[in-house]
């Protein structure tokens, strides 16, 4: 091959794949197969502090009111639903709120990383999103490490002056953004590039991914702000049930 | 009870409205192989995944992906179509993750092929295209192998399995719980998304936010409404906190066991071989 | 009289510190009763339910049933023994296929294994649910899963059987086989109580009829005496059933004699004019 011609390939390819990522949803799942065996068991294992928690703070709730398992159980439906809907969009494109945000803010990281889990593993049976394999790293961005952040800053910036509807923008943009690094470090440290590594191999994912998650975290967040105003304005008792407003 | 007897006896009807859009879960229903026991298609499909993850070689990767193929198309009688489609879920995602596989950036024009962007080089060797190919291949057989499973058992039988393997009990309720209100929420949620569209909520990006923030506000105070119901409703049937229902106590199929030992020797011995 | 097999006295009823849902229930039901309550959307027909059933606790009265009052500890037989059929099968139905959800009930009950299969396949066939067994409940059309919702009940056994609105939402054929199945249960001596808007099927079914009214019930009686009572029609919103209208005008222009025959359904009816001019 020629240079022009070497150029013109590489060129043609990068331009084929960002036609093929633009409709496509939930690209963000890590597939079934992608992760050599050893990065599927240890992220699993990574998990495993955080769901026992979780797990442990779900039981309590069950034991001291038998009524909540069903609450629990439409949460977790709820989240299911959430980030099986198609979300407006500008370019015409078809993609999908993950709902981690809103979940972390309506019930808490430890409820969201056993639920998170549970959905993850319908998102894999039911419609072929992410895998089994891969469920354990999955899980840590998309039902720890994102929900994690998003509650973070909506706990630290809920009772300062900054506005309410920043705040949720915010917690759910960031929380959707540091999911979207955290599965591009995943990536990488599965894949690292061959001349400079780990670091370089997370850039070029970040990049990838860019394409598809910069947009989705602006369009979430505001999303997000739009049910949350929503809710409070019509579900205020609601909402207390769920101990969403202490 | 007679005279209706006849109306109802009609075969196998999709409800669409009903199904919230998983064609994988209602072909599950109509599996070919829906009698094979739930613990073994359990059994075999996750050690396939774990061989196929193990071996990662592009051999073993087609081979996992014909017989998976054969499985479930042949004997399962899945319809090749709905197959493909399924098949070609992870696309979006085979493109990028291998793409990030096959391209590497460097100062120099190192590679077999090189695009020179002008801070640098990005560049794609023979090895790494290699690779991007094997990955492809694990990805499809990965999936392909997890199909096994998910396209001949219906949820249900895979929470007794769960049950079945020590899974906490109060995840396995869980499971079972989120599962039928994921249905009763999407037939929720799908209504009013229609009435939304019927009267213009969804005409411009604006509106369309405005409309996609009620509908998932309302869908969540339905939902707890819907959580107090069901609560009465178990209650009323004596429900005492702990969950059960009647599992069939599956089947011995000795003659499938052998089958799937003869078949994974068999991959072992191909492995064993190209490796 | 027998022993009725379900008592209530003095029941009282509240939301959550809101306005009263119950006012002061009082009411003997006896074994194999037919018995329709009717009364407008919001008059305390499901929390009188739910009350009757143990999910509700009332704030205030008394509950017998076969004259054992129901405590805390007395309470899992009064479940046992009333079954209720819920409005929307959509809040009823929990398991994730037909015969695991049927078993739901027998299995909380805690009874031997070979029984709940013996009660889950016996409720399937009365329902006539036996091609349906495996399917999970979302790939159901309405009237399937309504059935499901009752052979949910009758796999319990339970003798009394209450059905919150069963019509609503059903189909005239899937009505029809309703009214087959509540006449079926009435044969194996089951005490049934049905709520319902439709005052024609309750004209034609019952035979007695409760009528609330803001957490009262302002009349019982005889289908006859509730609904020529223009006084409750008028203050429960009821309307009078065709049939009755129908036949107070034919007696009233005298095309039919002042006899008091009152049939309750067309084909009595028919029967009756066919009798009448044949003479």
């Amino acid at each position: 091959m020629k240079r022009n011609e070497k150029r013109l390939f590489a060129i043609l390819m990068t331009i084929a794949c960002l036609f093929a990522i633009a409709p496509t949803a939930n690209a963000m799942h890590i597939m079934e197969g992608y992760l050599p065996p050893v990065f599927c068991v240890a992220w699993g294992v990574i998990c495993l502090p955080f769901l026992f928690f979780g797990f442990k703070k779900l039981s309590k709730s069950v034991e001291e009111n038998r009524k909540s398992i069903t609450m629990i159980a439409m949460s977790g439906a709820f989240i299911f639903v959430i980030s099986s809907l198609k979300i407006p969009s500008v370019t015409g494109s078809c993609s999908h709120m993950t709902g981690t945000g809103l979940g972390a803010i309506l019930f808490g990281p430890a409820a969201v990383s056993v639920l998170g889990l549970i959905v993850l593993i319908f998102q894999a049976i039911l419609l072929a999103h992410g895998g089994l394999s891969s469920i354990g790293a999955n899980t840590f961005s998309m039902a720890i490490a994102g929900p994690l952040v998003s509650w973070l800053i909506y706990k630290a910036l809920k009772n300062t002056k900054v506005n309410k509807k920043v705040t949720i923008f915010l917690a759910a943009a960031i929380g959707d953004l540091f999911t979207y690094c955290v599965t591009s470090f995943q990536l990488a440290l599965a894949y690292p590039s061959a001349q400079s590594g780990v670091a370089a191999s997370a850039v070029k994912f970040l990049g990838i991914f860019a394409t598809t998650q910069l947009p989705l975290a602006i369009i979430e967040g505001i999303l997000t702000v739009i049910v949350m105003i929503a809710l409070e304005s019509y579900a205020g008792s609601e909402l207390k049930a769920i101990k969403y407003a202490e | 009870m007679s005279n209706h007897t006849h109306h109802h006896r009609h075969g196998f009807k999709k409800h669409s409205h009903d199904t919230g859009g998983s064609s994988i879960d209602y072909l599950a229903v109509t599996s070919g192989i829906r009698h094979w026991s739930p613990e073994f298609k359990v059994g075999f499909s996750l050690l396939l995944l774990v061989f196929c993850l193990f071996a990662n070689h592009p051999i073993i990767s087609v081979i996992i992906m014909l017989t998976a193929a054969f499985i479930t198309l042949g004997l399962g009688k899945i319809p090749l179509g709905n197959y493909y489609s399924l098949l070609t879920i992870p696309f979006a995602f085979i493109i990028m993750g291998s793409l990030a596989v096959a391209v590497d950036f460097a100062k120099g024009p190192v590679g077999d092929w090189n695009l020179f962007l002008y801070w640098g080089y990005a560049y794609v060797t023979k090895k790494s295209l290699m690779n991007m190919g094997c990955l492809i291949l694990k990805i499809f057989a990965a999936v392909s192998s997890m199909f096994i499973m998910t396209l001949s058992t219906p949820s249900f039988e895979l929470f007794a399995v769960m049950k079945k393997a020590h899974c906490p009990q109060l995840i396995v309720e869980l499971m079972h719980m989120i599962y039928r209100f994921i249905f009763i929420l999407m037939s929720v949620q799908r209504n009013m998304r229609i009435s939304a569209e019927s009267r213009l909520g969804f005409c411009d990006f604006k509106t369309s936010c405005y409309s996609f923030g009620q509908i998932a506000g309302n869908l969540f105070i339905v939902s707890l409404k819907k959580a107090n119901a069901y609560f009465d409703a178990m209650e009323a049937r004596c429900y005492d906190g702990t969950f059960a229902f009647l599992e069939d106590e599956s089947e011995k199929q000795p003659k499938l066991i052998v089958f799937a030992v003869i078949y994974f020797v068999v991959l072992i011995a191909i492995w064993w071989l190209v490796h | 009289m027998t022993q009725p097999i379900l008592q209530v006295k003095d029941l009282y009823y509240a939301y959550n510190d809101e306005k009263t849902a119950l006012n002061g229930i009082d009411l003997a039901i006896y074994p194999g009763e037919k018995i329709a309550v009717v009364g407008s959307n919001g008059a305390g027909k499901s929390t009188f339910f739910l009350n009757v059933n143990g999910v509700l606790s009332p704030e205030h009265g008394e509950i017998r049933f076969k004259d054992i009052p129901i405590t805390k500890k007395t309470l899992p037989q009064l479940r046992k023994n009333i079954g209720i059929v819920f409005q929307d099968a959509d809040n009823q139905i929990i398991a994730s296929s037909v015969r695991a959800e049927v078993s739901f009930g027998p299995m909380n009950l805690k009874l031997p294994r070979e029984e709940v299969v013996e009660r889950v396949n016996m409720a399937m066939d009365y329902m006539n649910l036996n091609g349906f067994a495996d399917r999970p409940p979302h790939y159901l059309s309405g009237g399937e899963k309504k059935r499901v919702a009752i052979a949910d009940i009758i796999a319990m056994k339970s003798e009394v059987i209450i059905f919150d609105e069963p019509t609503a939402a059903l189909d005239p054929l899937n009505a029809n086989m309703l009214e087959q199945v509540l006449d079926q249960l009435t044969q194996e001596g089951k005490t049934l109580l049905v709520s319902t808007h439709d005052v024609n099927f309750t004209y034609r079914w019952a035979d007695r009829v409760l009528v609330f009214c803001q957490g009262k019930i302002i009349a019982d009686g005889t289908p006859r005496e509730i609904f020529t009572n223009d006084e409750v029609v008028k203050k429960a919103n009821l309307m009078r059933p065709t049939m009755l209208d129908v036949y107070e005008q034919l007696v009233a222009h005298h095309l039919l004699p002042k006899d008091d025959k009152y049939p309750k359904d067309v084909e009595e009816f028919a029967k009756y004019l066919k009798n009448h001019f044949d003479e």
